[in-house]
């Protein structure tokens, strides 16, 4: 029963992540990628990545650290990682984003960057993955939430592995023939571990301890959400093991991707019916902000998963697959990043600025490190941005994703300015500001109250 | 072993007397070994906290009749049993805090301001929703002890927090 300390570089994830966002944003605005070109074009993959490992998974590790000791109460294995983690990932990252770009002929290099990306990154996320898996490894057996953050953590290893084995690949530094089958057949098996395994069984399984935590609503404990876990590990055994097998034994890989997807739907509607129980139910009446734009998000899941339906019965299925996944990834998992950074960044710096002077002296509130009315806007031209987005990647039109693309990126900006603002207490009254005794935030990293 | 001075003051009550004087009195006069066994007819707990303030902890227990038997121990005698150990470190609490229903971090403010007003040795218990993680290692930075757990009933999570040496 030692509880959870501050994480002490989840800061840095964050920045890291946001910095990612801003680039692949200002990317997509400037006509960078699909759907001005191709699906699987270099271009595409570099702002994929950039969004996928820079923004999505460095948020997702940041939040990990500090809120995994949360779910098990216990403190972090191995937190020493946690730094070089970050390091081996960004450099990898650069070097795999960099890669993309000279396949695409705007960089001229010679250099491995590929493979060097694949070495860094496979060797950034192996550290990640040890320190929050033997973590819960040491708190079995494991309650629902961090039920669904180790099945996250599988896909992450699979994702990984086979992002890997293609910049091997395609990098010439691997040959043999038993990896062509994957080369050639497995991006649908490594994006669906990444995006489906990895960014959303852990939003899921995060979310499930801390939207009641924030909404004061009763844990969840039925069938339903043992069901939704069922079906969510079901759909990640699919696509993963099926996908695999069906590669190696040429099946059609889609085929089992179609599976994977409609045991997701289940997963999704058992997720969503717990999420509406949590607003429901909760003795909280006044939302956050952070809860409204959390609940925006989850429309916008709601959306992904209706969207493509539609557009297949139009006959445009790989327009489908590109709007469906543009919408939960920025839509739903962004989104929902974005809502929780503007709860987490000011809790975690309240706790480390004035968590030693509570009770000693008078302190400002959470909330009054941050300016709800200010922010709102911003996060909704987030949404309207990203909706029009998948509106106009749906009809094609290029254009109208530049200009909604940019939309996306200035409503991102604002959000970062006002997350910079919450960490440094710039918008904290000046005379509450350092109350003797209180420390003073730095940008990047937290200290702990134990000095850890 | 603590050897417990015993002063009944049922006798002093029931004939209208005021007590008080006569138990302060008979503490100074306690050697550095001796405790002070107090039988009363009510559970005493104005005297938890004066006699708190002397380095005195306490462990009560209802004798029948409505009656209370209290052994005021020296903070850092040696005492008797583990279990007489035990509870004599953790006396009944003085202070009682219900934090259900509050968002976080609002229980974690109001234990630590009522921690600020207690002494060293006593005892607040707090009723929360959920365990409080983040609230333990301020605790331990305080130099405050505590346990935990659900009722059982699994709703309501139980925190008894021992005061530490003032800061």
């Amino acid at each position: 029963m030692t509880g959870a300390s501050l994480s002490k570089w989840t800061l840095s994830y964050f920045a890291a992540a946001l910095l990612s966002l801003l680039v692949a944003e200002a990317l997509m605005a400037a006509g960078y990628g699909y759907p001005a070109d191709g699906l699987r074009a270099p271009s595409t993959l570099a702002v994929v990545h950039l969004s996928a490992v820079g923004w999505l998974s460095l948020l997702m590790c940041g939040a990990l650290f500090q809120f995994v000791p949360v779910l098990v109460n216990r403190p972090l294995a191995w937190a020493g990682l946690m730094l070089p983690a970050l390091v081996f990932i960004v450099l990898g990252l650069v070097s795999l984003v960099s890669g993309f770009m000279a396949m695409d002929g705007l960089l001229e290099t010679a250099a491995p960057l590929l493979p060097m990306g694949g070495l860094l990154l496979s060797a950034g996320f192996a550290m990640a993955v040890a320190s929050i898996g033997l973590t819960l490894v040491r708190s079995r057996p494991l309650p629902i939430p961090s039920a669904f953050v180790a099945t996250g953590l599988a896909g992450l290893i699979v994702a990984v592995a086979l992002g890997l084995v293609f910049t091997q690949v395609l990098g010439g530094t691997l040959s043999a023939p038993v990896f062509a089958p994957i080369a050639a057949w497995g991006v649908p098996i490594h994006a669906a571990a990444g995006l489906g395994g990895w960014l959303a069984m852990c939003a899921v399984g995060v979310s499930y301890r801390l939207f009641p935590m924030f909404l004061l609503a009763p844990d969840p404990q039925g069938t339903g959400t043992r069901l939704a876990f069922l079906f969510a590990a079901a759909a990640v055994a699919t696509a993963i093991v099926g996908g695999l097998a069906a590669l190696f034994s040429g099946w059609p890989v889609p085929d089992v991707m179609r599976l994977a997807a409609v045991a997701a739907v289940g997963a999704t509607v058992f997720y969503g019916r717990d999420v509406i129980n949590f607003y429901r139910a909760r003795r909280r009446r006044d939302l956050e902000l952070n809860m409204k734009v959390a609940a925006i998000a989850f429309v916008s899941l709601a959306f992904a998963v209706l969207l493509p339906g539609a557009l297949v019965a139009l006959g445009r299925s790989e327009t489908a697959v590109a709007a469906c996944i543009y919408m939960a990834a920025f839509g739903w998992l962004s989104g929902l990043g974005l809502a929780k950074l503007y709860k987490i960044v000011p809790f975690m710096t309240w706790l480390e600025c004035y968590g030693p002077v509570l009770g000693r002296a008078p302190t400002p509130r959470v909330q009054d490190l941050v300016r709800e009315a200010r922010a709102g806007p911003w996060f909704l031209l987030y949404f309207v941005s990203v909706w029009a987005g998948t509106v106009a990647m749906a009809l094609g039109s290029a254009t109208g994703f530049r200009i909604a693309a940019a939309g996306t990126f200035a409503a991102t900006a604002a959000i970062a300015v006002y997350l910079v603002r919450a960490r440094m207490l710039s918008d904290v009254d000046g005379s509450r500001r350092f109350p003797a005794g209180s420390l003073r935030p730095s940008l990047l990293y937290s200290l702990a109250p134990d000095g850890r | 072993m603590t050897h417990y001075v015993e002063l009944d003051v049922r006798p002093i009550l029931a004939a209208g007397g005021e007590p008080f004087g006569r138990i302060m009195e008979t503490v100074t006069s306690l050697g550095p070994d001796e405790g002070l066994r107090l039988l009363a007819p009510f559970r005493p707990v104005p005297l938890f906290a004066a006699l708190g303030s002397k380095g005195f902890t306490h462990q009560d227990r209802e004798i029948g009749g409505g009656d209370w038997e209290v052994l005021f121990t020296p903070a850092f005698a040696p005492a008797g049993t583990a279990g007489e150990m035990s509870a004599a470190r953790w006396p009944g609490p003085l202070m009682h805090l219900d934090c259900r229903g509050l968002a976080p971090p609002e229980p974690m403010v109001k234990v630590l301001g009522a921690a600020e007003a207690m002494q060293q040795g006593e005892v607040m218990e707090v009723l929360l929703d959920r365990e409080p993680s983040f609230l333990f290692p301020q605790l331990a930075e305080r130099g405050h002890e505590w346990q935990g757990g659900f009722d059982p009933d699994g709703v309501s999570y139980r925190l008894l927090v021992r005061i530490g040496p003032a800061s």
